[in-house]
């Protein structure tokens, strides 16, 4: 079984993309034997008011249920973050909240955020970081200039010892090292994907054994990137516990 | 993995590098070939290119004795490509000689020194006009402000000069590499000499596809440039014939250059 961590539904304004419907990407998943997959909203990205498309995405995958896990996206700069993210949870049935202050401009370490991470960790709920959407070198003029920033994670990894946290479509070898060197990952909160993880030069080993199989999840950044890559990294991963970054840890994060 | 297990894969694009002291770096090159072999693949095409600066004629004569030192451990994986710096002239147009009489290499590769349109490269051109080999270019368009390889050559670059040099056989580095890759289709849509590898970590969802479409698959060299799994993953995920991907990961042009080396 697997389970993909980072997928999107929704309209990106930058580029045209295929599968970004509920019913094209869910055939999709299943042809490449992804089992389920964790999701969010493309339109909560941009529009200014990210409840609007966490409320179309709640909509759109209602009949694809065995499918799509929703994430919320919020803001926590905008006002009504706070009922907007219970609703999301409560009434939406949200499994996981996702953050892009890089996109709306916020720091992670605002009071704010560290509320709204604060709250999701009462609610039992995961915080989901992509480090960014498409690769920053060939973005449209108009698309952000920035990643996820290093250095704001490692702070709020201080302040928030109990959170789980997923980081995804990052250089996460590097970035486990990074937080690693500033013990910031003793309580193996952090979870990370191996989208931009080599395994063939060894890297996504060296991912492994830096945080251990157990924080380590299956992420595709479909429908914006092929799903094979990652596949072909499970397929050569020679490891005894494999199904823990397959499915099984995501299941324990999530509850599921 | 079917697509490469029955199938003749020559990987145009990838490296070997040096280690802290400047000698070949035998762990990493060790990983690339055990990488060839369990993916299927028949060949690596490599180099070894100065990635920052200028290097000189000393620094890229070194880069290449250490890639034919690569080739000796692996005579059945891997072939070169000699690396120069066109603004020494005299120096690269010998040591292309040398790479290509002496160690056998298939053809050069350049790097970030200058633009390919720069006319301080059109003796090199030349030259390998004259000897019938290809041109690899590190390229890309990059949208990321400040830009950090001013002299990356980007699809217009190569068009200039595949227009001035129609007998010429250029291929643009890695369309996975980092760049706005939908720009660069059709920069050089209309350029029949201009050949581009599908290397690089980039595996953006209709990337095959898209390059398929506009230069076609006789246009389309496989490569990895370290990128393993990505360039491999494109390959199998794309939504292009069975037959364009055959002739992609070998590309039917380009065999008279494995051929006149007995492969």
């Amino acid at each position: 079984m697997i389970i993909d961590v980072n997928t999107y539904l929704g309209h990106w304004p930058f580029r045209k993309i295929k599968y970004n419907q509920a019913q094209t990407l869910s055939k999709h998943l299943d042809n490449k034997q992804v089992d389920l997959a964790c999701v969010s909203s493309i339109n909560s990205i941009f529009y200014k008011d990210t409840q609007q498309g966490n409320i179309e995405l709640s909509e759109e995958i209602k009949d694809y249920k065995n499918k799509f896990i929703p994430f919320a996206i919020i803001n926590p700069s905008y006002a009504g973050w706070k009922k907007d993210f219970i609703y999301c949870i409560e009434e939406l049935k949200m499994k996981g909240l996702e953050l892009y202050p890089y996109y709306h401009d916020y720091k992670l370490t605002d009071e704010n955020s560290i509320e709204l991470i604060n709250l999701a960790t009462e609610m039992n709920i995961p915080i989901h970081l992509p480090c960014a959407v498409e690769n920053i070198r060939q973005k449209h003029w108009l698309d952000t200039n920035k990643n996820l920033s290093l250095e704001e994670l490692d702070q709020v990894l201080a302040v928030c010892e109990n959170t789980k946290f997923i980081v995804s479509n990052g250089s996460s070898h590097e970035i486990a090292e990074y937080l690693i060197e500033r013990k910031k990952l003793k309580n193996n909160n952090v979870y990370f994907d191996f989208a931009r993880v080599e395994i063939f030069n060894d890297d996504l080993y060296k991912l492994i054994d830096t945080v251990s199989a157990d924080n380590v999840v299956f992420g595709s950044v479909s429908p914006f990137q092929y799903i094979e890559p990652q596949l072909v990294k499970l397929q050569y991963l020679t490891i005894k516990d494999i199904d823990k970054i397959k499915s099984d840890n995501i299941k324990k994060l999530l509850n599921l | 993995m079917d697509l490469f297990k029955n199938n003749k894969v020559i990987n145009w694009h990838d490296h070997v590098w040096l280690d802290d002291k400047g000698n070949l770096d035998e762990r990493r090159l060790e990983l690339t070939i055990k990488a060839a072999y369990d993916t299927y693949m028949d060949l690596i095409v490599s180099s070894l290119p100065v990635l920052k600066g200028n290097p000189t004629p000393e620094e890229f004569r070194h880069c290449n004795d250490v890639q034919y030192q690569a080739i000796k451990k692996h005579p059945n994986m891997m072939k070169g490509m000699a690396f120069i710096n066109p603004g020494y002239v005299k120096e690269s147009l010998e040591e292309i000689d040398r790479c290509i009489n002496e160690f056998g290499f298939l053809g050069i590769k350049l790097y970030n020194q200058y633009h390919i349109s720069n006319p301080v490269v059109r003796d090199v051109i030349e030259k390998c006009i004259k000897l019938d080999i290809p041109i690899l270019e590190h390229a890309a368009k990059l949208n990321y402000k400040p830009e950090l390889q001013p002299f990356t050559s980007n699809g217009e670059h190569f068009a200039k000069v595949a227009s001035l040099y129609p007998e010429g056989v250029f291929i643009h580095a890695h369309i996975g590499g980092g760049g706005d890759w939908q720009w660069t289709l059709k920069a050089i849509e209309e350029f029949p000499n201009i050949y581009l590898d599908i290397s690089g970590s980039v595996c953006d969802e209709g990337i095959i596809e898209a390059a398929n479409s506009y230069i076609g698959s006789k246009r389309l060299l496989f490569g990895t440039d370290m990128s393993f799994s990505s360039s491999i993953g494109k390959m199998l995920g794309a939504d292009i014939s069975y037959e364009d991907k055959v002739e992609i990961l070998n590309n039917k042009k380009f065999e008279k250059y494995l051929m006149r080396r007995g492969i």
